[in-house]
């Protein structure tokens, strides 16, 4: 076991180095990177004079180093736009897209878990096709477009939900309002998960219902309500912990349309401020940090998985 | 009984044919690609031009699905913009299969350094959300229609190369792929002509849910002005402007994000067919 997390903690090690280096020179090296950027429009002395300022005049392998060697020591330059550091930026941001992305996990979870279960116990009568058909539709609406129809519904037609922003401007912070903005990003969030974990566990729910100590356990007289309860859910909950990962990297790709559709100063609000204003430290500082929130989950999810199943670490 | 696992390519696409839900997904995207390819020739009103008398009209005979806030005509920006929307789509998607195919058939095959590199940039490009990887290279490269093509095409590759990669290094060590090589066939030729027909299944059923990905993607890049950029309409970035007019003019954001959704339905439909016709278990 220690083996195998330390194999698999060099493994995300390295993930996470390569990631910084094809971001850091993708950026670098694309002919309307930073040096074109700021050179823009400038006469040739001042042309140098930014690069130099800016330390842009020097080999872009020495530029690597030196943002490795500053990442590694919390420093991960200054935004060229706000002229705030980039870390301050991201922590500050962070924040905002965790208590978005922790309300959408448990409404996604919620959802998920029991329309799953639902869909296994019905499985190929009505509730199941009626559950798989809205998992389909789930997957094919776009996030911005429901975030919109939201809008037009919960704030313009039955005026129950604001239209957008995090707390209402003047008041007070209160826990209910900040709730009441959560509902709809969080929900537009979750829309799009949900028929991920629903597969996922209506599968996992079916392969424990056929096993064999289901069976055992039904033959001994115990009421279906406890089989489904106790033996089947919670081994089908293995498979399911498993795909947070994948839940991850969808939810943060997604956080980046619905934080912009419903104003939400969070980290994918943060992607789109540096990508249209060509903030280059900082669009290297958030995909980074995604990037290893991404290998951490995982991390986390196989060494959880490892534990719970050793035949795993044994491979 | 027969060999449940391989079924055979020419009664895979029967089955598709004969699946009803199949064959109605396909023939509802069949028209939705008449209608953007042919509409224009039936409702030759230009999508870019402005009718500055009637601007946010509600359906008449002139304007069949009324005017934008420019006094562009709705139906024709819709027709124009879904040519766009489905060709980045498609066309991304094939960036993506032919990226993947590569990378993944090769480390699959060859094993070694070469799986070791290959595999080890899948799980990079995997670790990175799609959507920033796009938006980097979005940021990086500008958005002219084929960047944004490649890069969408790119948000995708990893996936697909994983898949293709599974499927080789099962196909590799058969019978059929050692007695080839025994006859003296070299590595291209039993790549392509033997073992690829057989990844084609999967691939396709990759291929068409990435369609449906790519379309989303670039409907979210040019909703967030990051995309397809006006006056070029896409069905993205015609519902751009038009969160501003959901009080006075909803139909304006309902229109398109409905065809969007239509679309990718039916490619979903579409390709979970296609999974469960080659995977009966799932």
């Amino acid at each position: 076991m220690t083996t195998y997390a330390i194999h698999r903690l060099l493994q995300g090690l390295l993930v996470l180095f390569l990631i910084s280096v094809i971001t850091f020179f993708l950026i670098n090296l694309a002919p309307g990177g930073p040096t074109a950027a700021v050179t823009l429009g400038r006469t040739a002395e001042e042309r140098e004079a930014v690069l130099r300022q800016l330390g842009l005049d020097k080999p872009v392998l020495v530029r690597y180093f030196d943002w490795l060697g500053g990442v590694l020591r919390g420093d991960l330059g200054k935004s060229m736009n706000q002229g705030l550091p980039v870390s301050s930026l991201l922590a500050q941001r962070s924040v905002n897209t965790l208590q978005l992305a922790l309300t959408a996990l448990l409404l996604t979870s919620i959802f998920g878990i029991v329309l799953g279960v639902l869909a296994a116990v019905y499985k190929n009568r009505w509730p199941d096709h009626l559950i798989s058909s809205l998992a389909t539709v789930g997957m094919s609406v776009p996030a911005f477009w429901m975030g919109i129809i939201c809008m037009i519904m919960f704030a313009v037609r039955l005026k129950m939900l604001p239209s957008s922003g995090m707390y209402s401007i003047g008041q007070e912070f209160s826990i209910i309002d900040r709730l009441r903005h959560l509902a709809m990003p969080a929900g537009v969030l979750s829309f799009n998960l949900v028929p991920n974990v629903i597969r996922v566990t209506r599968s996992a729910m079916l392969d424990v219902l056929a096993s064999d100590y289901v069976r055992t356990a039904t033959g001994k007289g115990l009421s279906e309500r406890r089989v489904l309860l106790k033996h089947t859910l919670q081994n089908a909950m293995v498979p399911v912990i498993a795909i947070l990962g994948l839940i991850t990297t969808v939810m943060l790709s997604g956080s980046v349309v619905v934080e912009s559709v419903f104003g939400w100063a969070g980290l994918g609000r943060l992607a789109i401020e540096a990508a249209n204003g060509r903030d280059y430290p900082v669009i290297l500082g958030v995909t980074l940090l995604v990037g290893a929130i991404v290998v951490a989950v995982n991390l986390l999810v196989d060494l959880l998985y490892a534990a719970v199943d050793p035949r795993i670490s044994h491979e | 009984m027969d060999t449940p696992t391989i079924v055979s390519r020419s009664r895979f696409w029967l089955r598709v044919w004969r699946n009803p839900v199949g064959a109605t997904a396909f023939g509802i995207l069949l028209l939705l690609m008449l209608l953007v390819l042919f509409g224009s020739i039936f409702y030759p009103i230009a999508s870019d031009a402005t009718d500055p008398l009637n601007i946010l009209a509600t359906p008449s005979a002139a304007h069949l699905l009324g005017t934008d806030e420019l006094g562009r005509d709705m139906l024709s920006r819709l027709i124009a913009g879904g040519r766009v929307s489905l060709s980045v789509g498609l066309l991304s998607m094939l960036v993506g299969l032919t990226i993947g195919t590569l990378a993944g058939g090769l480390a699959g095959y060859f094993r070694g350094w070469t799986e070791t590199v290959l595999m080890r940039m899948v799980d990079v490009f995997m670790a990175i959300p799609s959507f920033f990887l796009v938006l980097v290279i979005v940021t990086v490269m500008g958005n002219h229609p084929l960047t944004v093509i490649i890069s969408v095409g790119i948000g995708f590759w990893a996936q697909m190369g994983r898949v293709v990669y599974a499927e080789f290094t099962k196909y590799r060590s058969r019978n059929f792929v050692e007695a080839v090589h025994a006859l003296g066939a070299s590595h291209t030729r039993i790549m392509i002509l033997h073992i690829f027909p057989q990844v084609l299944p999967q691939a396709t059923v990759l291929a068409t849910l990435g369609v449906g990905w790519a379309i989303l993607t670039e409907a979210a890049l040019s909703y967030l002005g990051l995309g397809i950029q006006p006056p070029l309409a896409s069905w993205g970035n015609m519902l751009q402007n038009a969160q501003a007019y959901i009080y006075s003019n909803p139909w304006l954001a309902i229109y398109p994000g409905l065809l969007i959704a239509t679309t990718v339905l039916t490619v979903n439909v579409l390709g979970n067919t296609l999974r469960d016709i080659l995977d009966p278990r799932s």
